[in-house]
């Protein structure tokens, strides 16, 4: 949903088994703002997936959300506060139905409050200063987001990380994490020279290990070298591993 | 009858709807409140939380506020623009107006916030706290939300004893769902009308007042089996001077008027 730039939209929707994917918004963490539902409907179009959102904020009485999240195969959390959207989630029940969407195989995928949400902790830096967070744990590991656009949350993370918060991963605007169970299957990025990092404590020190990071997006040719490796030399995920429990973050 | 805005008086004006998110003029509460509050000009903070923080609350609460007030507003989903220390700013209030919406997300969210915790200290001190909806029941040790689609019974914060229930002539449902919970033990309240609040001071109801003529609010309790409904006359409010919609939609028409003129300019390129 970034503007003007499909590639994460579209590596989403890519994991999908079918053509046409059930795709479904939840915009909690910006108290469901309509500005927000609309540039989703925006980015995924009908031409290419089946888009619906599910507002907490006003809900009529008709929808069974368990069945509608379950019947989704991709759930993509919107960007805001991940401290309100863990509330507001609690209140109604959607982090035992969001485990099991993730256990039953629905890709889950988010940005920024969309990412922190599926690690056991993590820095958040919504709230002005930056905080130590718990998260619904589907991923057993910490996290922060915007790493290269906010020094706070780096030295935020350094120190929670070296006062015990468990290891994890800082990823930079642009760049998504991609996970297969718990196992980090590749982190691809929007934005040439998007990063991130696998983070964690070493005897009081911490140690940061930047990620190779696949850009999306037309490699740039330098003129007279040799032709740069295509993002399609990657992997695809193979058909045996799609029921698996998925995270993008 | 008016309340004491000395520090310590606890007072809580419970609105079963309407206000300055209705189109229905109920600009005479917004008058009450700041007459409530003692001040000349209060402090009053908006927390639209059961909302989303929605843009068009937000406005209309400045636009109703403005003209009698000193209006803020604490986002606490779109903080990050503006970092304050939520606890500071709502205790220097005179005034806390919770807005309408979705009680069970309005509950969560102050929980993971701390902020019910800040809102009993502000109680504590004397601050007025007022809501419409879901910012009425919020108070009340029970509530009859929709947040979850059907309307239920739900826990609010327990500053005041008892239940509430609101927009109850204009909401059979709720209504209904009330009536059932109350005769089934949910603890006896006061139902209340779009337009109508009830100033409590300490755990006492003091006054009930409306801006609509015709609107009520009603003690429920179950006796032997059986709901008894007693209705409770508001003292209706001394209308706006000026028209009663006046200065809302005057203040509308000059924004858009301002706005125009404003985008005429820069289509000039001046």
């Amino acid at each position: 949903m970034e503007a003007g730039n499909p590639l994460l939209d579209e590596y989403v929707l890519g994991l999908a088994t079918t053509d046409r994917p059930r795709v479904c918004f939840i915009p909690s963490a910006s108290g469901d703002a309509d500005h927000y539902i609309e540039r989703f409907y925006q980015s995924f179009t009908p031409d290419r997936c089946e888009p619906s959102h599910l507002s907490l904020f006003r809900r009529g009485g008709g929808r069974d959300v368990r069945e509608h999240l379950l019947s989704q195969d991709i759930v993509y959390v919107g960007g805001g506060s991940v401290i309100s959207l863990l509330g507001v989630w609690r209140a109604h029940g959607l982090d035992h139905v969001i485990r099991e969407c993730w256990e039953a195989g629905v890709i889950l995928c988010g940005v920024s409050a969309g990412s922190l949400c599926w690690f056991a902790e993590g820095i958040t830096a919504f709230h002005g200063p930056a905080e130590r967070y718990a998260g619904l744990g589907l991923l057993a590991c910490s996290n922060t987001v915007h790493y290269d656009a906010e020094r706070r949350r780096e030295d935020a993370y350094r120190s929670a990380l070296r006062n015990g918060m468990c290891p994890g991963y800082a990823a930079g605007d642009g760049a998504a994490l991609h996970f297969a169970g718990q196992r980090l299957l590749r982190v691809v990025s929007s934005r040439a020279g998007a990063q991130a990092f696998r983070m964690r404590s070493v005897r009081g020190r911490v140690v940061r290990s930047p990620l190779r990071v696949a850009y999306l997006g037309e490699p740039q040719r330098a003129p007279g070298g040799p032709a740069p490796r295509r993002l399609q030399a990657v992997p695809a995920i193979a058909p045996a591993e799609m029921g698996s429990q998925r995270a993008v973050g | 009858m008016t309340a004491g805005a000395e520090a310590g008086a606890r007072r809580i004006l419970a609105m079963g709807g309407g206000g300055f998110s209705s189109s229905v003029a109920d600009a005479p509460l917004e008058r009450y409140i700041a007459s409530v509050s003692g001040a000349e000009r209060p402090r009053v903070c908006l927390l639209p939380t059961a909302g989303g923080d929605a843009d068009d609350q937000i406005g209309r609460f400045y636009r109703a506020f403005r003209a009698i007030a000193e209006p803020s507003h604490l986002s606490l989903f779109r903080l990050g623009t503006h970092p304050v220390s939520l606890r500071e700013h709502l205790l220097a209030q005179q005034v806390i107006y919770v807005g309408g919406g979705s009680l069970a997300n309005l509950l969560a969210i102050w929980r993971v916030h701390g902020l019910e915790e800040v809102l009993r200290a502000a109680w504590e001190q004397g601050i007025l706290l007022c809501g419409v909806s879901a910012g009425s029941m919020c108070w009340f040790e029970f509530g009859i939300t929709r947040s979850h689609g059907r309307s239920r019974s739900a826990r609010g914060l327990g500053l005041l004893p008892g239940s509430n229930s609101v927009h109850y002539s204009s909401d059979p449902e709720r209504r209904a769902c009330y009536h059932a919970e109350v005769l089934d033990g949910l603890a006896p309240g006061y139902a209340v009308d779009d337009g109508v609040g009830l100033l409590f001071s300490g755990p006492r109801l003091v006054e009930v007042v409306t801006a609509r003529p015709g609107a009520r609010a009603y003690r429920v309790e179950a006796a032997g089996g059986e709901l008894h409904e007693t209705p409770l006359a508001p003292r209706l409010l001394e209308p706006v001077p000026g028209g009663v919609d006046g200065p809302v939609e005057i203040a509308e028409f000059r924004d858009a008027r301002r706005a125009r003129a404003e985008a005429a300019r820069r289509r000039r390129g001046a």
